[in-house]
């Protein structure tokens, strides 16, 4: 299985993509604010990340964020609050700030000045498949030492960049690497 | 009559086969001479392989049969030469003919003689000598030669032969080659073997592994010219990193790999940033509810190393999987959700899940399990077996840790021998932030395991229980249970309990007394008021 999955899942395999794994698990190492938007404190606490500076005001608006300073000053302040739409703006202009913030310490963390992270890929799940159709497929791991083009693209929110540039580090592990573009975990630290 | 001239001439012909030395001296004469197969079956115009054939085992016959038996001749009695040159230059002729006695000398002694004698090379009266007219290759060193020997073309100076393209062996007279010793020099060496560990694609002696508890000691001892607390500081805060390094160094060669980062159930996730997840580690916090009127001399005793001797566990090795149903497989490990049983024997004993307020289903982790399912079986017979609903569980092993522990074990009781106390706390924050950091630490992103973490304090926690049991089972009376590795007794404790700073033995942390009036209170007057202070938990 030298190449990508045409219809994954047909004889009952679970797994997400391999490049969906690396953005979950780099939004873990991202830390965002855990109380949801939806509560007044993490309201607050987003709305205060997007307009502590000018340059955070800029990347906010930049981000999508495209509400006059006083809409803003009446949300800190409570005396309005957020239509639920623009709750979601809110978070996703916090979530994208956040990530762009994030990104360079990130790759730096990541890339260990060139010795790179070593990354563990936990094969797709075949609980459900039939025992015939089962393969065996094992835990690898991997050293990845460039992550800029991962970190640019998942702080992008860029899916397909993420994944073409996750697949050129997965094509690594050898002629087998199609058994590893679904996985049910892709496992790192920075 | 030209049929007897026949026959006088085939008895003529006939002569006794000529004696070989035996098959593995064959080998170690032509080696000791410097002079590889091919060259000599070149001289002997057979094939290298036929060389080899005769030195395993094989013998050859007919003409070629005389002819190596000269060369294995020449080179015995060359290779004698060298080792009496060697030995000493006293009685150097005495020995030459001692050499040439000991040989087998009918039929070629002469021609030996011409061979090797280096003292007279004017060997020209010889009937056998000739002088070649195109140079042909000597049979001893393969370089052309201008004189043969009995039909041999050879060098007739020992010397020449060995100058040109071989230098001659100038090995000293012990390490020549015995010649039956030499066919398999490692054979029969058992014993002063070194033992050798693969290490990358070459192999070293397996004492050679590095002490890298020892060696980062040294090292921070010397960086800061000896000052104790300063090495000690910047040791405990390098001690993470280095349990790593060593937990790595450890699983050198090792069966499994460490799955450093596997994907966990929401159960063993935290809720929020400062909660709990949903584990229970079975942590004890036991008093017994009262004590028999009259005075009592309680010891507190404390269990060392508590959390080194838990490293000892069956830890899952790779991703938890999902099961549901009443059945335990002890080749797997994780947390289970179970039912606890009933507890009837508070009075005396802890509780072996502790002190849980909430009724009802709870998740606990395999050592607790264990320690319950024991419990109920046949043996102790003190609860119900626990019904277990489901498990996230993996194949297990107890190894996993073992040289990890064992390699800090060791440090530990070298630096109490040692009285080393910068290599004792180093050790005791190795072991100790490893077990608080394997979980989602900060401080440690190299492991995630947080069912690791649970396991291993709970392993604890299990072991202390035992401990109790066991002062119960021997007839001290349990008063408290408590903590990682806390246990107050009254009673002979000495009898059951080794005292001392091994990590199998306990110290005493505090010795009281309890006054008459039954219900157990610490207002009771102290004798040793906190005799050691050292908690090595």
């Amino acid at each position: 299985m030298p190449e990508r999955n045409i219809e994954f899942g047909r004889y009952g395999a679970g797994g997400i993509k391999g490049h969906q794994a690396v953005a979950r698990q780099l939004d873990a190492l991202a830390g965002y604010i855990a109380t949801p938007v939806t509560a007044r404190r993490g309201l607050l606490a987003r709305l205060h990340y997007l307009t502590r500076t000018d340059h955070a005001r800029a990347a906010a608006r930049a981000a999508g964020l495209t509400v006059t300073a006083r809409t803003l000053r009446a949300w800190l302040q409570g005396t309005r609050s957020p239509s639920r739409k623009n709750l979601e703006l809110v978070e996703r202009a916090y979530r994208t700030v956040r990530r762009e913030n994030v990104a360079r310490h990130l790759t730096a963390r990541l890339n260990r000045e060139g010795r790179g992270t070593r990354v563990e890929i936990h094969p797709l799940n075949q609980s459900q498949v039939d025992r015939p159709r089962q393969r065996v497929v094992e835990f690898r791991t991997l050293n990845v030492r460039r992550w800029d083009r991962i970190v640019a693209a998942w702080a992008a929110d860029d899916d397909r960049a993420l994944d073409d540039a996750w697949i050129d580090q997965v094509v690594d592990l050898g002629s087998q690497w199609g058994q590893y573009e679904y996985v049910t975990n892709v496992g790192f630290a920075a | 009559m030209t049929d007897f001239g026949a026959i006088d001439a085939l008895l003529a012909s006939a002569r006794q086969e000529a004696v070989l030395p035996p098959a593995g001296e064959r080998r170690a004469l032509r080696e000791g001479l410097n002079l590889s197969r091919p060259q000599l079956a070149q001289a002997l115009n057979v094939s290298p392989s036929t060389v080899g054939g005769w030195e395993s085992g094989r013998d050859p016959s007919g003409e070629v049969r005389e002819k190596y038996a000269y060369f294995l001749e020449g080179a015995k009695a060359k290779l004698a030469a060298e080792t009496a040159d060697a030995v000493g230059d006293a009685g150097d002729e005495e020995s030459q003919d001692e050499v040439r006695a000991d040989a087998d000398a009918d039929a070629d002694a002469d021609a030996a003689d011409a061979f090797h004698s280096a003292a007279e090379p004017e060997a020209g009266q010889d009937d056998d000598l000739d002088v070649l007219a195109v140079p042909q290759p000597c049979v001893l060193c393969g370089q052309p030669a201008c004189h043969q020997v009995a039909g041999f073309p050879q060098h007739l100076d020992p010397a020449e032969c060995a100058a040109p393209g071989s230098p001659r062996p100038t090995v000293p007279a012990a390490s020549v080659p015995a010649p039956s010793e030499s066919a398999r020099p490692s054979a029969d060496r058992g014993g002063q073997g070194v033992r050798i560990v693969a290490a990358g694609r070459r192999v070293r002696p397996a004492d050679a592994e590095p002490d890298l508890i020892h060696r980062a000691v040294t090292e921070a001892l010397a960086q800061h010219a000896g000052d104790v607390e300063a090495a000690s500081a910047a040791l405990l805060k390098r001690a993470i990193p280095d349990a790593m390094a060593l937990l790595d160094h450890t699983r050198r060669g090792g069966r499994y790999d460490i799955v450093a980062h596997p994907w966990l159930p929401d159960i063993l996730r935290k809720q929020s940033a400062r909660g709990a997840d949903q584990v229970w580690e079975a942590r004890p916090k036991w008093t017994r509810p009262e004590l028999p009127p009259g005075e009592h001399a309680v010891t507190a005793l404390d269990v060392n190393g508590a959390y080194l001797s838990a490293l000892k566990t069956h830890l899952p090795i790779g991703q938890l999987e999902h099961s549901v149903g009443d059945d335990h497989d002890r080749r797997r490990a994780g947390v289970h959700l179970i039912t606890p049983p009933d507890w009837e024997h508070d009075a005396y004993l802890p509780n072996p899940i502790g002190n849980r307020d909430e009724p009802g289903p709870l998740w606990v982790t395999e050592p607790t399990l264990r320690l319950l399912l024991r419990l109920a079986g046949p043996k102790y017979g003190l609860c119900d077996p626990p019904r277990i609903h489901e498990s996230w569980t993996s194949g297990a092993t107890e190894q996993l840790l073992e040289k990890f522990r064992v390699a800090l074990k060791d440090a530990r009781d070298r630096a109490i021998a040692d009285d080393d106390e910068v290599t004792l706390e180093y050790v005791k924050a190795m072991y100790a932030k490893f077990v608080s950091t394997l979980g989602e630490s900060n401080y440690n992103r190299e492991l995630y395991r947080t069912d690791w973490m649970h396991l291993i304090r709970s392993q604890a926690f299990a072991n202390l229980w035992w401990k109790a049991h066991r002062a119960y089972d021997e007839g001290l009376m349990v008063v408290r249970a408590m903590g990682t590795d806390e246990l107050h007794v009254t009673g002979d404790w000495r009898a059951v309990f080794a005292e001392g700073r091994g990590v199998t033995e306990v110290k005493v942390k505090d010795t009281y007394t309890v006054g008459t009036d039954g219900p157990l209170s610490r207002a009771g007057t102290v004798i040793h008021p906190s005799s050691t202070g050292r908690d090595d938990a």
